[in-house]
């Protein structure tokens, strides 16, 4: 029976649907089935589906995002269920997120974000305009694993250079973890600017971002 | 020739109310104090981060904004936008320059921006020019200044500045101006609002030093279809539509009657991966909307244009850019940017700059169409030649219409028979451009500026260097 369930379950996450897949996990709540199982058996199965579609060319960057809502809604409901049983989900590591200074897109990152929290890592996501200072700042308070940094313009991405100098200077590499991204990216800048990771995609950074943790 | 029409006129007009309900309804993202100030002086209504706009200044601002757009070369030549003439420029902005002859790319320096304006100022169809590439050897504050200040001794043809994204950028944009002539005879300026509806500080301000200093105005939203804009294409020309009159009003209440460029740069979202096309044909039909809407206030519009995103000078590269610039052109556009772009305006050549010198050909005579009159019917003529030689070789008529243009004499284009075209190298349509762009950089010159000029512009860039690089 749980089993259907479960199916259900990653079917919305393929579908995209917000309201299933809350609906989903609060029935599977009212079966004391463990939120784990619902999370690892159910929704994640969907996930991980949608994600090497994606890689394949065969879904669509859209679904990627209404997938991870649709994530996002199923895990408010089950993470407090876990908590209330005093255990939590594995997590893979914290990221801070945000956009460079001087620099206000984000939808690529939002969706990074996205990504990331639905495959178990914590995320804060600073947001856009962020400067070199509150960025570390944040990682430092959090503790993060990785430092991840998006910019859109030719003009901004030098930026993410600043950053790492700024962490290296600090000697807090290779401690923390740095990625980058955005369209100007290329792999001669990340060479370039010894950053630990780049991905063209969403689904490539979650690759990267748990080889960098060391769970891949 | 009747125009290309995608949109009824009530479809038109049905963009425009969307359009007007947007500015009034959703609002704009828009939080710079002083301009705020200006717009709610005018009858915006403010509420959080949100500014919104009653149709009525809509109305009236593009009622008022100025319709005739001009810019004067160094060398004397003036364009004036929305003559009934289609002119086309160049890609501005790209960071990387294709090698054709190896098939390889590399970053661009600021000697590809000095060799690109001299370039195009020798390619006849290159009627304005815009500073190419980005350079990366330069500091990211300085790098639009940079640009022009290096374009300005390269040509003598009008040459747009770059696009500003600050005011004191602009201001020594202007100022650079100044030392060719009068800033509002021989400068524009285009600026990048954010989509979907925001508009940066930072951007705000240097809307008003445009406004400010007279400067023709090219607002340049970029949205793209199902990321930054909705996934249809004319829910995205609206919405595009709303970005550019909510600059284009603040830029009127500081400088009434300022010269607007109706400008368009809407893109569709790579479903499968989130990157822009630029090649495929949705492009044609976006620009071809966009020309409709911005005709149907009286300004002159400007849209892409030759534009693709392959990587290499091939089929894919010639059939989207074809295309891409035909059907616009057919659509009435006044003026089509991209020549010389490539990967998405990622990329420039100057194979291809050369190339969309030629297909520029091609695309204006589409645009002459064909005449069908009694003379060019020619039935009397018929009748002579039946009665006699039996051919139209010999006819006045025909060298008539053949000096006319009735048949395009191309340059590149592969006519002749195989046997020929072995003989002569087997060289194709790209060969040619290769070998044609090499032979402009190795020889077109052109009349450089003043010492002093020179000199000015090393000193205004001075000065910019000083204020606009921070300290890091």
């Amino acid at each position: 029976m749980s089993e259907e369930l479960f199916k259900e379950m990653a079917q919305s996450i393929i579908d995209g649907d917000s309201d299933i897949s809350t609906e989903l996990a609060k029935k599977s709540i009212e079966l004391n089935i463990h939120p784990l199982e619902a999370i690892t058996k159910g929704f994640v199965v969907g996930v991980t589906y949608i994600g090497d579609q994606f890689g394949l060319g065969e879904a669509f960057l859209p679904e990627l995002v209404m997938a991870g809502e649709a994530m996002k809604s199923a895990i408010a409901v089950l993470e407090p269920e876990l908590l209330k049983l005093g255990e939590a989900r594995e997590m893979m590591g914290k990221v801070v997120l945000a956009t460079v200074e001087g620099d206000i897109h984000e939808i690529g990152k939002t969706l990074v974000g996205t990504m990331l929290s639905a495959s178990g890592f914590e995320v804060v996501d600073l947001g856009v305009d962020q400067s070199a200072d509150k960025i570390i700042g944040k990682a430092l308070e959090i503790n993060a694993d990785i430092i991840g940094m998006s910019a859109l313009l030719t003009t901004t991405m030098v930026r993410q250079r600043e950053v790492i100098e700024e962490l290296d200077k600090e000697g807090l590499r290779p401690r923390i973890k740095v990625m980058v991204g955005g369209a100007p990216i290329t792999q001669d800048w990340v060479k370039k600017i010894k950053a630990d990771g780049y991905s063209e995609d969403a689904i490539g950074a979650v690759k990267i971002a748990k080889e960098l943790v060391g769970k891949e | 020739m009747a125009q290309l029409k995608f949109l009824s006129d009530d479809e038109v007009k049905g963009m425009h109310n969307a359009t007007l309900r947007i500015l009034n309804e959703v609002g704009y993202v828009w939080t710079h104090k002083p301009s705020l100030e200006i717009l709610t002086g005018a009858g915006c209504k403010i509420k959080g981060n949100r500014v919104y706009f009653p149709p009525e200044l809509v109305e009236d601002s593009i009622k008022k904004a100025g319709k005739k757009v001009s810019i004067r070369g160094r060398g004397g030549v003036t364009k004036n936008l929305g003559d009934g003439n289609l002119y086309f420029h160049n890609l501005g902005g790209a960071r990387d320059i294709y090698d054709a002859k190896t098939g390889g790319h590399r970053i661009a320096q600021m000697q590809d921006v000095r060799d690109a304006t001299r370039l195009l100022d020798a390619l006849e169809n290159c009627h304005t020019i815009t500073p190419f590439f980005t350079p990366q050897d330069v500091p990211g504050e300085l790098m639009s200044l940079a640009m022009y200040r290096h374009a300005l001794p390269f040509t003598t043809k009008p040459l747009q500045g770059p696009g500003v994204q600050f005011g004191p950028e602009t201001k020594y944009a202007v100022r650079m101006a100044e030392v060719i002539g009068d800033p509002k005879e021989v400068l524009t300026l285009a600026l990048s609002p954010v989509s979907p509806l925001t508009i940066p500080d930072h951007e705000a301000e240097a809307v008003i030093e445009i406004a400010k200093a007279g400067i023709s105005f090219g607002a340049l939203p970029c949205p793209t279809a199902g990321a930054t804009s909705p996934m249809t294409i004319s829910g995205s020309i609206a919405q595009q539509n709303a970005e550019t009159l909510a600059v284009v009003i603040l830029a009127q209440l500081v400088n009434p009657g300022l010269p607007i460029v109706y400008c368009g740069r809407l893109a569709m979202m790579e479903p499968r991966t989130g990157a822009s096309v630029w090649g495929g044909v949705e492009l044609a039909l976006a620009s071809a909307g966009t020309v409709q809407l911005g005709h149907s206030y009286g300004f002159a519009v400007n849209v892409y244009g030759f534009s693709t995103n392959a990587h290499t000078i091939d089929a894919q590269d010639g059939f989207e850019r074809g295309l891409n610039a035909a059907i616009p052109a057919l659509a009435g556009a006044d003026e089509l940017s991209g020549i010389g772009e490539m990967e998405a305006g990622v990329m420039g050549s100057y194979a291809q700059m050369v190339l969309d010198n030629e297909l520029a050909y091609s695309v204006l005579r589409l645009r002459k169409g064909f005449s069908a009159d009694e003379e060019a019917l020619g039935v009397d003529m018929i009748a002579r030649i039946m009665d006699g030689s039996r051919n139209f070789l010999g006819q006045k008529h025909t060298m008539k219409y053949l000096k006319a243009g009735e048949v395009q004499l191309t340059k590149f284009a592969e006519r002749s028979s195989w046997e020929a075209w072995e003989r002569n190298g087997k060289q194709g349509m790209v060969d040619h451009a290769i070998d044609a762009a090499e032979k402009i950089l190795r020889e077109h010159e052109v009349t450089p500026l003043e010492p002093q000029q020179e000199k000015e512009l090393d000193d205004i860039m001075s000065a910019a260097e000083k204020e606009l690089v921070k300290k890091r």
